[in-house]
C-alpha cells in the first residue's frame, strides 16, 4: 500500500534532497507533497490524506514547532506521525520537540540511510489511512 | 562569549556537514584576524548571511566562489553542475549556510531556543575584514569556503 508523505521545509534545495532520499528508500510512495512553511502544510493537510509529515523547524510564517502543535490538537490530524528534520542539534530542542509529540528527530547533516530508517520506523508498514 | 570561543567548533562541525551532505572533504583550515588582501581582491561571488538568536546572537556569513558553489550544489543535489541554474545554486548555498550555522551554533547549549533567520545574499566579502569576528577558511576538494561569525555585543562586520 502506498504512503502519502508531506515534506515541509522553506529550502527548495532541501526539499529536493529529501524527496530523492524518500524515492531511493524503498518506501512505497503514493503522493509526495511539499510545503514551504507550517501554514502551507496545514492547507495541504486539510485537503489531502497524509501518512507522514517531515518538517524543518526554522521556517518563516509558521515554524515546525507551531505546525506540530497545530497537528497534535486537531483530532483529524493528530495521529499522523511527524518526523522533525532540523539543523538544530541541541539536546534541549530534541527533547522539546519529542515532548510536543514528534515521532522522531533527525539533525542535519544526516546520512540518507538514517532518514530512510526513520521513515520506515514511523510508517511501520501501516498507512495512516488504516489506523 | 567571544567569537573566538567558537573556534574549536567551526572546523569540526563544518567538516561534518560538508562531508555528509555535500560530499566535500576538508583538507585543511586556517583562522584569520583579517582576510588577506588577495582573498578580498578575489571577491568570491557568493556571500550568504544569516542572523541567529538565542543565548548567543549574531551573524554567520558563508563566502565562496561561484565555481565552488556549483560543485557543492551538484554534489548536494546529485545533478550535473552544468544542468543547474544560478537560482538553484543560490538555494543550495543558502541551505549550506543554514546547515553550517545550525551545526556550529546549536553546540552552544543554553536556556533559550536558538532561531535562525532565512539565509540571504550579501554584497561583497570586503566587509568581513574585521578584528571582531572569527574568520575561518576551509580548504575542500570542491574549493575554499570562508566562514565568518560575529557575535552581537561586538561590532558587526556587515
Amino acid at each position: 500500500m502506498a504512503f502519502n508523505i508531506l515534506i515541509v521545509d522553506d529550502s527548495p534545495a532541501m526539499r529536493r534532497v529529501v524527496r530523492r532520499v524518500v524515492h531511493i528508500s524503498g518506501v512505497d510512495v503514493g503522493a509526495l507533497l511539499e510545503a514551504g512553511n507550517g501554514i502551507e502544510a496545514l492547507t495541504v493537510l486539510r485537503t489531502e490524506w497524509i501518512d507522514l509529515i517531515m518538517t524543518d523547524i526554522n521556517m518563516p510564517g509558521m515554524d515546525g514547532e507551531e505546525l506540530l502543535q497545530e497537528v497534535r490538537k486537531d483530532p483529524l490530524l493528530s495521529s499522523i506521525p511527524v518526523l522533525v528534520v532540523s539543523t538544530d542539534r541541541s539536546e534541549s530542542r530534541l527533547q522539546q520537540m519529542m515532548a510536543l509529540g514528534a515521532g522522531g528527530y533527525i539533525a542535519k547533516p544526516f546520512m540518507p540511510a538514517v532518514l530512510s530508517e526513520e521513515i520506515d520506523r514511523l510508517l511501520g508498514g501501516v498507512p495512516h489511512a488504516s489506523l | 562569549m567571544q567569537a573566538c570561543d567558537l573556534l574549536p567548533l567551526v572546523p569540526k562541525y563544518c567538516s561534518e556537514v560538508l562531508d555528509a551532505m555535500f560530499f566535500a572533504t576538508v583538507s585543511g583550515w586556517e583562522t584569520l584576524a583579517h582576510l588577506p588582501a588577495d582573498k578580498i581582491e578575489a571577491k568570491p561571488s557568493l556571500n550568504f548571511n544569516l542572523h541567529f538568536t538565542g543565548d548567543v546572537s549574531g551573524h554567520f556569513v558563508v563566502s565562496l566562489e561561484s565555481s565552488t558553489a556549483g560543485n557543492l550544489a551538484a554534489n548536494f543535489l546529485g545533478e550535473d553542475p552544468t544542468a543547474l541554474s544560478p537560482q538553484e545554486v543560490d538555494e543550495v548555498v543558502g541551505e549550506l549556510a543554514n546547515m553550517l550555522c545550525g551545526s556550529v551554533m546549536s553546540q552552544v547549549e543554553g536556556e533559550h531556543k536558538f532561531v535562525l533567520s532565512h539565509p540571504g545574499p550579501v554584497g561583497d566579502q570586503s566587509s568581513l575584514s574585521t578584528d571582531d569576528a572569527l574568520i575561518c577558511v576551509l580548504e575542500t576538494d570542491a574549493g575554499a569556503i570562508t566562514v565568518c561569525i560575529a557575535l552581537e555585543g561586538e561590532p558587526c562586520p556587515l
